[in-house]
């Protein structure tokens, strides 16, 4: 049963048949579905790549701002709305995958 | 278009309308995305269709993040190669009159906070739209045939307590209109629109509600009881296979009337 950890979460895929269940571990310890009955007719080493490119797609690692900046608002008439937006040029969406992040202090 | 080996995303697919919704999909042979923002919803709808002998990934997202939408479109499309249909499920209600006035002095007590507002329209309007428009772009870049599903409600007719909610459902029941008059003109043949406006459902939500409130409610659907959320997939399963079923709104309400008996 192949594992392997993509932004800090161990992530499972488990033969189920001809296909393959993905789940990963929660901070509580517990387990959750990302996918069931996946990857129909593939050998494990196939089917852990394909796993291991659709958690890049639906687990990104990303850096957000908490906002709100109030330098840079987002305006509807008068009205002023300062909440962090994925649009907003101080949004980093870092899609890469965590070991590539550089640590900073 | 065939259900079966279709790829459908559902958001709000953990509870309710949607589902039934992703499981009646994944009954007729679709693969299925289930996008919810709570984890639990999806484990227990990804494992059911696990046992049907289905296919499933469920993404957890917030419907109203654009980074968020991206995410389970391209999930859907890594996982299954290519997505056919989008049902937007998720919606959330935030009740409340515009003006409430102080019983004594029939002055301004209360206003309907924006909060409860831009939730509504966050969720039940920008949420259907960030789907529908990236669902779309997937489809016309992927040239797979597409049916895009806004679910609009019958109180898109006006529901007093629901300003909020009725100019969210109005404006999602227009989408198909000119969505499609937007595809034609640019020349993008491959993908439908229809929304669904539910009446009165079995979901949760309704059937936990008081009971008296509830019997009140049923006086006025011609059919007596609720709409379950399984006739309202299963009339989303024919929209998928009924190619002539496009640019519209339907309704499915078991006959919801005012209560003068005059239909919605």
């Amino acid at each position: 049963m192949p594992t392997f950890t993509y932004n800090d979460i161990t992530f499972t895929v488990a033969s189920s048949g001809d296909r393959w269940d993905l789940s990963y571990a929660l901070p509580n310890g517990a387990s959750a579905l990302a996918g069931a009955g996946l990857f129909a007719g593939l050998a494990e080493a196939e089917a852990t790549a394909r796993a291991l490119a659709l958690v890049k797609t639906i687990f990104p690692v990303g850096i957000k701002s908490v906002g709100p900046d109030v330098a840079h608002p987002n305006t509807i008439g008068d009205l002023k709305i300062v909440g962090p937006d994925v649009t907003h040029p101080n949004f980093i969406y870092w899609n890469k995958d965590s070991v590539s992040c550089p640590k900073q202090l | 278009m065939d259900i079966k080996g279709s790829v459908a995303l559902v958001t709000g697919g953990g509870n309710g309308i949607g589902e039934a919704v992703v499981k009646h999909l994944a009954r007729q042979g679709a693969k299925v995305a289930v996008v919810d923002m709570a984890q639990k919803n999806i484990d227990r709808v990804v494992k059911d269709i696990k046992e049907m002998g289905g296919e499933a990934i469920g993404i957890q997202a917030n419907v109203t993040s654009e980074a968020d939408t991206a995410r389970y479109i391209k999930g859907t499309v890594e996982a299954f190669g290519k997505l056919n249909i989008a049902v937007s499920c998720a919606g959330i209600i935030r009740d409340g009159t515009m003006l409430s006035l102080d019983k004594e002095t029939g002055q301004v007590s209360k206003k309907l906070d924006l909060a409860k507002w831009q939730a509504v329209i966050d969720t039940n309007l920008t949420g259907t739209f960030l789907t529908m428009r990236d669902a779309a772009e997937a489809m016309v870049n992927g040239g797979w045939e597409g049916l895009l599903v806004p679910i609009s409600s019958v109180n898109k007719a006006g529901q007093v307590g629901q300003l909020n909610y009725s100019s969210a459902k109005v404006a999602d029941a227009l989408m198909p209109k000119i969505i499609v008059g937007e595809f034609l003109m640019r020349g993008i043949r491959n993908i439908r629109c229809v929304a669904i406006a539910p009446g009165y459902t079995a979901t949760p939500m309704l059937t936990g509600m008081n009971q008296d409130a509830l019997k009140a409610i049923l006086e006025d659907v011609h059919l007596g009881r609720l709409v379950a959320p399984e006739e309202i997939a299963s009339l989303i399963g024919h929209c998928v296979e009924n190619q002539a079923l496009n640019a519209t709104t339907i309704e499915i309400t078991g006959g919801l009337c005012y209560p003068k008996g005059i239909a919605k």
